[in-house]
């Protein structure tokens, strides 16, 4: 992974067209546009239910939308399992509530997706897993149950398993808001230098430092809608939607 | 600066405590149940003397026959000389080897399999329980492995109540997880086709199922075969208890966060890899109390057949029953001895779902 500088047209990675979805009669998502370069970082924020999980589970597909054309690594996101898989083996993901498996231990939960979708000997998965445990701080762990581990480890074990299928993408949803906050730092330790070895990343968050720190654009959302779309410096001290400046008055000054 | 001491422990007041506590709570919370308890006492008083008696001191243990029974409580010579009846039927004695084999495999396989590494269990254990049904058969018959040919009508008592509820639930198994499945699809043909099995098998009585299957399987078979009445009631068995286990799943699908299968899917993980790598393990895991419990109930089911002259343990005791060398009645101690021997399997495999379910709730805890 080297760092991305130049931005020719060919470097982008997501390409998110006149993007619509309803859930039966309710607009979800409403024109979503949005094109990611590779190597950028995007944090995405925005009021409960604006949209902002919806959205990026549509890059990888495990929501569907209706209107609207969405590209990622030049594959085209269509009704078709093998496109749908190609996508999902080069967009990791990582959630809000962790979601590691509970009946495989640490290094089996890493390990699964090399063995069964990348076809990697079991000596070869188990180097790579071993080898992104390193880097989330916390080898020792790996022949436990992710029930025994604290929240925080929990978080850094799945960004390793999603990066033990060498993504090209990051989608992160919320990967810190079920945390306790003296666990916060460590899940964004790792996440900042991911950022900093060159990873596309679009993170979902209300860490308003992270984003400060990494965050090439920031984009909030509303209502289904992307209201606005500013560098870090712009949209946290120069906002130019009412929207985004109560948004932001309500989350700073609480 | 002041020190904090805390206060020293006090015994807890004796009303709450120990034996005098526990009566009171137990048996004389409320004059209600004082009163409950006295009548349930005094009856006691009344019956269980005389039950006593019967059942032990004036019961007649030693002999061989039935004028080895010349005091007046309960004669069990009678079980234990047609004891080989009620355990094996009519098998032939020199094959009974046979029976135990299948048995102890049984019992060897599934102890084995909750000691040994997961990584064992999952490539050698868990084949050889899906495959021990057939084993079994071929054993117990004998024709293909070279040994005497033991025809199916001389299977019975106990043991075959034993192998044939095992052998369904094992087969049982998977069947009913792919009928949950197809419960769970998208594809309406299968789901429609599921549902009307499981709720097929769920609903009709499990007698009224084995009168199915003794008169309407032989429909489905080409003309002229002539297939053994085990095999369909085997078949009817299996289907009955499919129908179950797809319930029982139904809930342990439930039990399963939203979050494992987007994860998986987020891995690339096709929906096969996904469904018997991550949600299987994991259904069968929450499913286990109720899959014993499910599990129970088809081996007591197992004394229907008696219905349809197939000698189970039941159905052998009748015989005994009815030998003209034992026409002295002893259908008391015939009935309880069955009863005797089917509670303590059950009860103990209840015992073993309330201990799986107290394990897995610690589990969850941690
Ligand atoms: N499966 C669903 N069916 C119907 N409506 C849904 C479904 N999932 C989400 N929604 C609705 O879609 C809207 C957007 O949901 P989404 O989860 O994307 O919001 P969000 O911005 O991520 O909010 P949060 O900050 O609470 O996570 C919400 O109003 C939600 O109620
Ligand atoms: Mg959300």
């Amino acid at each position: 992974m080297t760092t991305q500088t130049n931005n020719t047209p060919s470097d982008d990675v997501i390409i998110i067209q006149n993007l619509n979805k309803w859930y039966g009669n309710f607009h979800v998502l409403k024109d979503i546009n949005l094109t990611v370069r590779k190597g950028e970082k995007i944090v995405v924020c925005g009021p409960s239910g604006s949209g902002k999980s919806t959205m990026i589970r549509c890059i990888n597909r495990l929501e569907e939308f209706q209107q609207g054309s969405l590209v990622v690594d030049g594959i085209e996101m269509i009704e078709d399992v093998k496109n749908i898989e190609a996508i999902r083996r080069d967009v990791g993901m990582v959630f809000q509530h962790f979601n590691l498996f509970p009946h495989l231990s640490i290094l089996e939960n890493l390990c699964l997706g090399p063995i069964w979708v990348q076809k990697k000997p079991k000596a070869e998965a188990e180097a790579i897993a071993m080898k992104y445990l390193e880097r989330v701080k916390i080898p020792e762990q790996a022949s436990k149950f992710p029930g025994q581990l604290s929240g925080g480890q929990q978080q850094r074990v799945a960004i390793a398993r999603s990066l033990c299928m060498n993504p090209n993408i990051m989608l992160f949803d919320e990967p810190t808001s079920a945390l306790d906050p003296e666990m916060i730092k460590e899940v964004l330790d790792v996440m900042i230098e991911l950022a900093e070895e060159g990873m596309t990343m679009i993170c979902v968050t209300h860490e308003m430092g992270f984003a400060k720190k990494v965050a090439d654009r920031v984009i909030f959302m509303d209502a289904g809608e992307i209201v606005e779309e500013n560098t870090p410096h712009e949209f946290f001290d120069n906002p130019q939607v009412d929207r985004t400046q109560k948004f932001l008055q309500q989350i700073l000054n609480h | 600066m002041q020190t904090f001491n805390p206060l020293p422990d006090k015994p807890a007041p004796a009303q709450t405590v120990g034996i005098t506590g526990w009566l009171k709570n137990n048996l004389f919370s409320s004059p209600l149940n004082s009163l409950a308890t006295i009548v349930v006492a005094a009856i006691l008083i009344k019956v269980l003397p005389a039950m006593i008696d019967w059942l032990f001191i004036s019961a007649n243990w030693s002999g061989a026959t039935q004028d080895d029974c010349t005091k007046d409580g309960a004669c069990w010579v009678f079980v234990s000389a047609w004891s080989q009846q009620f355990f094996y039927g009519s098998y032939p004695d020199e094959e009974i080897w046979r029976v135990n084999l299948c048995l102890a495999m049984l019992v060897a396989i599934i102890t084995a399999s909750l000691r040994v590494k997961k990584e064992l269990r999952e490539k050698v254990f868990i084949p050889l329980f899906l495959l021990l049904p057939f084993i079994s058969i071929a054993i117990l018959d004998g024709s293909y492995l070279g040994l005497v040919q033991v025809d199916t009508d001389y299977w019975g008592g106990f043991s075959l109540n034993v192998l044939l509820a095992a052998a369904s639930i094992i087969v049982a198994f998977p069947l009913g997880f792919l009928w949950a499945l197809g419960r769970r699809s998208h594809m309406p043909l299968a789901r429609t086709i599921s549902i009307g099995f499981i709720e097929f098998f769920r609903g009709v009585p499990v007698l009224a199922l084995f009168f199915m299957g003794s008169v309407m399987l032989p429909l489905f078979f080409p003309e002229g075969t002539n297939v053994d009445k085990l095999l369909r009631v085997w078949i009817v068995l299996v289907f009955f208890m499919s129908g179950y286990m797809a319930e029982v799943y139904r809930g342990g699908f439930n039990a399963i966060p939203a979050g494992q299968y987007e994860a998986a899917d987020s891995l690339g993980l096709s929906y096969w890899q996904k469904t018997l790598l991550i949600i299987l393990p994991q259904v069968i895991k929450i499913s286990m109390p109720n899959i014993l419990a499910t599990f129970v109930m088809l081996f007591k089911n197992t004394t229907f057949l008696l219905i349809i002259g197939i000698f189970e343990m039941l159905s052998t005791t009748q015989t005994a029953l009815s030998n003209s060398h034992w026409l002295g009645g002893h259908a008391e101690e015939g009935y309880l001895f069955v009863a005797l021997v089917f509670w303590v399997c059950c009860f103990s495999m209840s015992m073993m779902a309330s201990a799986i379910e107290r394990k897995l709730n610690t589990d969850h805890k941690n």
